[in-house]
């Protein structure tokens, strides 16, 4: 009888409903929580985004959204990337999602930059780095801390500094970058024993160069490249000298005498260069520090 | 005079039916977008506001494009108001071309009170606005257009519900041509030749997506745009003359 007569009233009562839909919504609201509290929710977007779909399959069911797309999947790999402790597999998906986001906007160099750099120092996954890195370098000519962190990760990491070098080389002509550039890979080039290459980088990028300053350091650096080089020649020499002779020769001029050099090479700085005939070592008198970088790593054993 | 009277009606009809709340929904997503997400992401901050304001732009306009197209004349026939106009000495085509004008308008409208909300955001956030932006803001303008024909052309021979879901088909195909080719050339023999006529048959609507250039402020080459705007409109002709045709032979019962 009472709910005929609600229905047939004109002004149907408000207060009823309106209590109804609060214990609801309250009632939803509540559900959700304890529903979120069953499973971990990290763990859940982590296992989505390594589940992703590859990206050549990703992209057209954006319908043209894929920059969209990609912003919407990095905001979502940026909430989880340090909420699990790092092991191993874990980085296969990080590198999976980054893989995405980034064939849904190759141009997106900011998450490559991320990528290279997290996945080498935290992942300790320098291939999946490398992988990242050189295909954000094959679709950005022209972001200079692509070819660097490249060059960093062959450099440090896998000790490759031959690679390193043409990586930096290639970050040092692009536009954006640090001044040192230049110096660091021509130091590179020098310690991978390619001291002419290195010299001839430096020689390319003086020409580049108008500004008087940087060509004062660069040739300052070629320099210290020619020592690097000299020493290179040097030492081989007495190498030679001591296999041939038995012992290494006292002073740098047993070389001529003994036909294994021509002439001794001019120190580029002024000085000259010194023998220490009990190790074979050479040393310029002006720069007694040998051209390389400085590494963590190997701090203490060089 | 006729055609811009029948636009303007359709035009008013829309403001009628409370379209422009989309520009709410927009207003909402593009200031959430500015104060909240900026602090979720890392890096650049700058192309997570142009992405979501030109695909919001872009997804509301073709949301009404075919969702409002296809009752431009399927309702005036369910409502038998066509009646009232047939009847006038107005021709067929021009009724057409008014009722495709009006949405137009509105369109036109919204989107540039979009336009101007994100012109606001990106100036106040101090993000740089380069001229690559206007032009892909025309690009999306086009789609709409060739959106909106579709839609009208479905709406001359059909119901409101298959309409929207052969515009959607459409759309969504228009998305994926460029597949449509590229399997075609993988093919041989009369799967090939079915493939390519598909695909110089179907409208390419990637064409029109220039939001990537924006976000990583490419340009585009004049001539480009010239051709993609020439491919837009002759497109649009050919679904309002084919709409027309169709529309000219049919019978209101």
């Amino acid at each position: 009888m009472t709910v005929s007569r609600a229905l047939h009233r004109h002004g149907a009562p408000i207060l009823q409903p309106l209590l109804f839909i609060t214990l609801l919504l309250g009632g939803i609201g509540w559900l959700q929580a304890v529903l979120d509290q069953r499973q971990n929710r990290d763990v859940i977007q982590i296992e989505e985004l390594s589940q992703l779909p590859r990206g050549e399959y990703l992209k057209p069911a954006l319908f043209g959204y894929n920059n969209l797309g990609a912003d919407v999947l990095w905001l979502r790999l940026l909430q989880v990337l340090g909420k699990k402790k790092n092991t191993t597999d874990e980085y296969d998906w990080i590198y999976h999602a980054m893989d995405v986001i980034t064939t849904l906007d190759p141009h997106y160099d900011y998450v490559y930059y991320v990528g290279g750099v997290v996945l080498t120092n935290l992942a300790n996954r320098v291939d999946l780095s490398n992988q990242l890195l050189e295909k954000g370098f094959k679709e950005n000519s022209t972001v200079w801390n692509i070819p660097f962190l490249l060059g960093y990760n062959y450099y440090f990491v896998l000790g490759d500094a031959a690679k390193a070098a043409k990586y930096i080389e290639a970050a040092a002509r692009l536009p954006g970058g640090p001044a040192y550039l230049p110096g660091l890979a021509s130091r590179m080039y020098a310690e991978a024993s390619n001291p002419d290459t290195a010299l001839q980088f430096l020689e390319t990028l003086w020409r580049q160069t108008q500004d008087s300053e940087m060509r004062e350091v660069l040739e300052r650096r070629a320099k210290e490249v020619m020592i690097e080089r000299d020493i290179q020649v040097l030492e081989s020499a007495v190498q030679q000298y001591r296999s041939k002779q038995g012992s290494y020769p006292k002073a740098l001029h047993d070389l001529i005498a003994n036909g294994y050099l021509n002439h001794l090479p001019q120190e580029p700085f002024g000085g000259f260069y010194e023998l220490d005939s009990k190790t074979g070592m050479v040393r310029s008198s002006t720069h007694p520090d040998r051209l390389k970088v400085f590494r963590l790593d190997k701090r203490g054993k060089v | 005079m006729k055609v811009f009277s029948i636009a303007f009606n359709t035009f008013r009809e829309n403001l009628r039916d409370k379209l422009l709340y989309n520009l709410l929904i927009f207003a909402l997503l593009m200031i959430g977008s500015s104060l909240i997400l900026m602090r979720l992401t890392l890096g650049e901050f700058h192309r997570l506001i142009l992405d979501i304001g030109l695909g919001s732009i872009n997804f509301f306009g073709v949301l009404i494009a075919i969702f409002v197209g296809i009752g431009l004349v399927s309702k005036e026939i369910e409502k038998k108001t066509i009646y009232t106009i047939v009847s006038k000495p107005v021709a067929r085509f021009q009724f057409l071309l008014g009722k495709y004008l009006g949405l137009s308008l509105t369109l036109v409208i919204n989107t540039a009170i979009m336009t101007a909300g994100l012109l606001a955001v990106l100036y106040f956030q101090d993000v740089p606005i380069h001229s690559v932006l206007f032009k892909a803001l025309g690009m999306i303008m086009l789609e709409f257009m060739v959106v909106t024909a579709v839609a009208l052309l479905f709406s001359t021979f059909s119901s409101a519900t298959l309409s929207a879901i052969f515009t959607l088909a459409i759309y969504v195909i228009g998305h994926l041509t460029p597949d449509l080719k590229a399997f075609g050339q993988k093919m041989e023999g009369f799967g090939q030749t079915v493939l390519e006529g598909m695909y110089y048959v179907l409208p390419n609507l990637e064409r029109f997506n220039l939001k990537g250039h924006v976000t990583h402020q490419m340009d585009v080459p004049a001539g480009d745009l010239l051709m993609i705007a020439a491919y837009g409109m002759a497109y649009t002709a050919f679904l309002l003359m084919l709409a027309s045709v169709i529309f000219q032979r049919r019978d209101f019962r």
